[in-house]
């Protein structure tokens, strides 16, 4: 069984587009509509405002918590097409960095595994995917892949550090080689896999099952077997769950998790990757967890607040 | 094997349904207990329970009490007296047990037929209760309250041989007799139905559905497995029962702010994912003290989980920066390995130095010791502070000698000479010549390599007070290289 831990009442002024929980699940990141970023301390059922972040122009997007060994470091993307990350620094949150290079709404913000550095996936509606990674003192480096979905790109998501397979043969214990790879949802109704080789980033797979706009997807953390996952959900009110058995990344095949009844807007995972979250225009958020032959069922549904619920989180969830 | 299954039964119904007790004690502490109007009530459920003496002891009471039922009673406390039982000892084989007990049962018979007991409706009862009669014994539902206590009574008067793989067959309709279709079974009742049917993998099923946490299955589940008694099928992913419910109990006790401590060692008797699911679960407990990140390390590296390590190191590290507690941020990137964070504290203990003109964390840099060649800035940093030491003990000549290798072999950085040739003024305005001529030159030629071609060259000559530095510089220098070369000139004794 699934319960309602706690509800947050964010003051927010409009309609609110993601909630992320921090690494530890101790703050809780809110965007807006009313252009406004709102960090909260959630600790122990609370619910005390530590921010409140001010610098988008337009509705803001999403939000993404960075990995704690970097410091305490939010991203944030909106409508007005920038990107402005933001970091704590002496108690207090300011705006470290802001990137203009789109020229419309960027949708979507990620940050890669630790394990590559400070890199951020910034997904948007021109149709360009950009890549700012941190070089030191206060510098970013952009690289950008034009074209990456015609109309527009809604969603990215990093592929987990984790070499597929390692948890069966055992590591040498030396760093492994990642490839760093991430996956993108897009207007013209792929999932694209991204790979980068030499420095460049070339399109690796296309995945096609969706009829609509792909409005999200997920990368599904990973235990070391050699299956990698994807979840995707599109407008088209289904969400597909892609998995690849190989180490080389080849072939990749979808199973329907379910057909909605409206859009589905977001997909989540949770640490170990055995419970999926879906939420979506029929104002609901349900789990979904695989059985033990292959098939997903749902686990629960949590019916609340007035309008349709856009964003869902795992992070700390107790999965009972 | 402890004993007969109808023993063990009887002993399972008298611990788990108690709704009587308060019943009973309250007859047992009154005054006259024969007198009570609950009296009949307990010796029912005594004979419900299995429990002879005590109902014997009870209707004792009662005979004393009413001598005119005096012959009544004393058949039927002698029937109840001679009620053949499965017996712990095993001195009797089943064979004869059944004997005994169908010419026992034989006789209450013939008892009850002749009327014995038709002046007392009680005591009849209790008579059509040891002979098994299922109508007698539904009527005391309500001192039952349970089918299952309903199911040991039956057993009890009917079937006491009774062997565990036929509990099945007398288990539903038990069920179905009780309720008797005005209400319908609870989930606890699904789970006892199939506990009694041996239908272990329905019963774990069941307590996964109906209970709200994973406490209960995970460990039975385990306590079945370890006893081989559970056939585990193999999940798809290779992992088995008992494994998937382990992980997901030990799962969930990782959102406590404590409890996450046993969760590991949950995690450590799960062969196939137990440390892959510690990697990842650790890395979320939030190190909100330092001796929380230190326990979170300890367990780390107790099981060579040198990521987990690195990382909660460099969490830490950067902590303690944000907090400006640079001493502590430089340990813990020198116990991360990492060094380019240490590189970075080093750039600030000097920054401070700079401005201060003293080192914090003093302790710290002395002791460094190999842990100083993690990082080139690093290594300076405890060689410029060991260079310090060296001056403060007036071993001037080491510290001299150390001050110039700092710079030729490029251990500090460019940005740093000024300072360190501005630390080496005072050594050349000692009464003895300390830097060798051979010193002195290579001191000349750091200080216009700083100042030449360089550059920086522009702030020097913008800032007053640098070009007046540099210009001591050069006089010192001269004058130290005109001292040395004639002390080095002049032949000993002479």
């Amino acid at each position: 069984q699934v319960s309602v831990i706690n509800t947050v009442d964010t003051s927010h002024e409009d309609m609110i587009h993601d909630a992320q929980m921090d690494y530890y699940g101790t703050r809780l990141a809110t965007c807006s509509s009313d252009r406004s970023v709102k960090i909260f301390d959630v600790r122990n059922g609370g619910q005390i405002l530590i921010a409140d972040l001010r610098g988008h122009e337009g509705p803001v997007w999403q939000v993404a918590w960075a990995h704690p060994m970097y410091g305490n470091i939010l991203a944030s993307c909106s409508y007005d097409r920038k990107v402005i990350i933001w970091k704590e620094e002496n108690g207090t949150w300011e705006k470290t960095y802001e990137y203009t290079g789109h020229d419309s709404s960027v949708n979507s913000v990620c940050w890669a595994p630790h394990d590559y550095g400070l890199i951020l996936a910034c997904g948007s509606s021109d149709g360009a995917i950009s890549l700012l990674s941190y070089t030191g003192d206060g510098q970013w480096e952009v690289k950008k892949i034009s074209n990456a979905h015609t109309i527009g790109c809604n969603a990215v998501s990093w592929a987990p550090a984790v070499v597929p397979g390692s948890l069966i043969e055992q590591p040498s214990g030396q760093k492994p080689n990642y490839i760093k790879r991430f996956a993108s949802g897009g207007c013209d109704n792929l999932v694209k896999i991204w790979k980068e080789e030499d420095g460049q980033w070339k399109e690796e797979q296309k995945l096609e099952a969706h009829s609509d706009w792909v409005r999200d997807v997920a990368w599904a953390p990973s235990i070391g077997l050699p299956t990698s996952t994807i979840a995707s959900c599109s407008q088209d009110g289904r969400v597909f769950i892609w998995t690849c058995d190989d180490a080389s990344g080849n072939s990749w095949s979808p199973k329907l998790l379910h057909k909605f009844n409206d859009v589905v807007w977001h997909v989540s995972w949770s640490i170990t990757a055995n419970i999926l979250a879906v939420s979506g225009g029929d104002n609901k958020v349900t789990l979904w967890k695989e059985s033990v032959d292959g098939l997903w069922a749902c686990i629960s549904d949590v019916n609340k607040g007035q309008g349709g619920v856009s964003a869902v989180t795992d992070g700390q969830q107790n999965e009972q | 094997t402890a004993g007969p299954l109808l023993l063990r039964l009887l002993d399972w119904v008298r611990l788990h349904v108690c709704d009587v007790d308060s019943m009973v004690r309250e007859v047992l502490s009154s005054e006259t207990p024969s007198k009570h109007k609950l009296f009949w009530n307990v010796v029912d459920v005594f004979v419900l329970q299995g429990r002879m003496d005590e109902a014997r002891h009870l209707l004792s009471k009662e005979a004393s009490a009413n001598p005119t039922s005096m012959n009544m009673y004393k058949i039927l406390d002698d029937l109840m007296k001679k009620m053949p039982v499965p017996s712990l000892g095993n001195t009797q084989t089943l064979t004869e047990l059944e004997l005994k007990w169908q010419h026992w049962h034989e006789e209450c018979q013939r008892y009850l037929q002749d009327g014995t007991f038709a002046s007392n409706p009680h005591m009849e009862s209790i008579c059509k209760i040891l002979l098994g009669d299922e109508d007698a014994i539904l009527e005391k539902k309500e001192l039952m309250t349970t089918w299952y206590h309903f199911l040991v009574t039956r057993l009890l008067y009917s079937h006491p041989t009774v062997k565990p793989m036929e509990l099945q067959f007398y288990a539903q309709s038990s069920m179905d007799l009780f309720l008797g279709g005005e209400s319908s079974p609870e989930p606890l009742d699904m789970i006892l139905m199939a506990a009694f049917e041996f239908e272990m993998h329905q019963v774990i099923k069941e307590c996964s559905i109906v209970l709200s946490n994973w406490w209960f299955v995970a460990h039975l589940t385990d306590l079945l497995d370890h006893c081989k008694l559970l056939q585990s099928h193999n999940l798809y992913f290779g992992s088995n029962m008992r494994e998937f419910l382990l992980l997901e109990y030990a799962s969930g006790l990782f959102s406590h702010h404590s409890l996450w401590q046993l969760g590991v060692d949950y995690f450590d008797h799960c062969p196939e994912y137990g440390r892959v699911y510690l990697e990842l679960h650790i890395e979320r407990i939030p190190l909100s003290t330092e001796q929380k990140a230190l326990k979170v390390l300890r367990i780390c590296e107790q099981r060579q989980m040198h990521e987990q390590v690195r990382s909660v190191c460099k969490i830490m590290a950067m902590k303690a920066l944000r907090n400006n507690r640079l001493g502590s941020a430089l340990s813990w990137s020198i116990r991360a390995k990492d060094a380019a964070f240490a590189t970075l504290i080093s750039d600030r203990f000097l920054k401070d130095y700079c401005e201060r003109g003293c080192f914090s964390d003093l302790d710290l840099i002395d002791n460094l010791g190999p842990s100083m060649l993690l990082s080139d800035r690093l290594t300076f940093l405890g060689k410029y502070r060991e260079f310090h030491r060296l001056y403060g003990e007036k071993r001037f000549p080491e510290a001299a000698r150390l001050l110039l290798t700092l710079m030729t072999a490029h251990i500090a950085p460019c940005s740093f000479w000024m300072t360190l040739l501005t630390d080496a003024l005072p050594l050349l305005e000692q009464k003895e010549v300390i830097f060798s001529a051979e010193q002195t030159y290579e001191l000349m030629r750091c200080l216009e390599d700083l100042t030449a071609g360089n550059p920086e060259k522009q702030k020097f000559q913008d800032d007053d007070v640098e070009t007046t530095k540099v210009e001591m510089l050069r006089l010192a220098l001269a004058r130290n290289l005109a001292r040395v070369i004639i002390k080095e000139g002049t032949v000993e004794g002479s």
